[in-house]
């Protein structure tokens, strides 16, 4: 066995055995109080403002029931909605005059980026890709480097010197 | 453990009985709690909120810990969790930031080391119990956090490596190198310590 490594495991043993059968620490006086006096501002809450667990049976049931109800209303109702304007979109009829204005524009919009897609050579495009990639690594390096400054720094810093 | 840390039981109102059941219970295990949360936190404000949760979620689940053989065991455990979720809360984002060294500082720097001193034989052997605890937990704040958890684990919680690792959800080399190095500098603080 080398020599540092066997200096390692006698630090280790000599910590081991010091560290070992302290006594503990003394906790805070107000630790007591402190938990006595949250159970009690909790036992003194209403049953509605306590965690769903707390509530009565009744209570939980009547909320379960009205959840599965509610559930079951917007199933239907999206149900109702989409066949609705399924039947308007069958007859010609849109509900709403915006809304076929908004087709409009997103068909437009579409046609011009694939035009523009065409019209933009390879390169420009792999060229913009890497500036950002490049950007986002210099940031990224940048963030690194500020946060082992101020803050990392400091930490360790503080630690040793406290 | 022989009880899960996830048991919710449905909490009862404070009775006069129960709660001072419930005040002996805390009375016997306080000290130990906030002493694991003072350890790993290092802050002795954030170890009493953590032991003041520890014995709340202890109230929910008053009705098997009364009478449970494992309850220090429990605790202990809650407390564990509870320090590092608290510490690695915050601080997760910053893992990756946190664990880029500087050149020459990784593990590979720490095998070219110069060999370490060959230790004492014993430690704060001049003080008392107490004046060694109070050493001890003055070194152990004194370390920078992500020396001290692992070391705390290792050797106060009787974690392995791997365990520790797998809590702390980083590389085991890094398990290693961080309690070797807080080894490295708790021993000439408790040296000093003894010495003055």
């Amino acid at each position: 066995m080398s020599e540092p490594f066997e200096a390692e495991r006698r630090l280790e043993r000599l910590l081991d055995r010091t560290l070992h059968g302290l006594p503990v620490r003394r906790a805070p006086a107000t630790l007591e109080s402190r938990v006595l006096a949250e159970l009690a501002r909790r036992a003194a809450l209403p049953w509605w403002r306590r965690s769903f667990v707390h509530w009565p049976q009744a209570a939980r049931a009547v909320f379960a029931s009205m959840c599965l109800i509610l559930a079951g209303l917007a199933f239907a109702a999206g149900g109702w909605a989409a066949s609705g304007l399924k039947s308007l979109h069958a007859v010609g009829v849109w509900p709403i005059s915006w809304a076929r204005e908004a087709v409009a524009v997103m068909g437009v919009a579409q046609s011009l980026s694939g035009e523009l897609a065409r019209a933009i050579p390879p390169d420009w495009i792999y060229g913009g890709l890497a500036a950002g990639a490049l950007l986002y690594a210099a940031l990224f390096g940048l963030g690194v480097a500020v946060y082992r400054t101020l803050y990392l720094n400091q930490e360790l810093a503080g630690g040793q010197s406290s | 453990m022989g009880l899960s840390e996830h048991t919710q039981v449905q909490t009862p109102l404070p009775e006069p009985g129960s709660s001072i059941e419930f005040t002996t219970f805390m009375r016997a295990y306080q000290d130990m709690v906030f002493s694991t949360a003072a350890r790993l936190t290092g802050d002795d404000a954030q170890a009493e909120d953590i032991a003041q949760e520890v014995f709340l979620k202890a109230f929910e689940n008053f009705d098997h810990l009364r009478t449970s053989p494992t309850a220090g065991g429990w605790l202990k455990t809650v407390a564990t969790n509870l320090a590092l979720n608290h510490l690695t809360r915050y601080r997760r984002r910053w893992r990756l930031f946190s664990e880029m060294r500087p050149a020459g500082e990784g593990d590979e720097a720490t095998a070219d080391a110069p060999e370490p001193e060959p230790p004492p034989d014993t430690l704060l052997a001049d003080l008392g119990a107490e004046q060694r605890r109070a050493a001890i937990d003055g070194a152990l704040k004194r370390l920078p956090a992500h020396q001290r958890l692992p070391m705390v684990l290792y050797h106060f919680e009787e974690m392995s490596y791997e365990e520790i690792a797998q809590r702390l959800r980083v590389s085991l080399a890094k398990v290693k190198t961080d309690i070797r190095r807080a080894r490295a500098a708790l021993l000439p603080m408790l040296q000093s310590q003894g010495a003055s």
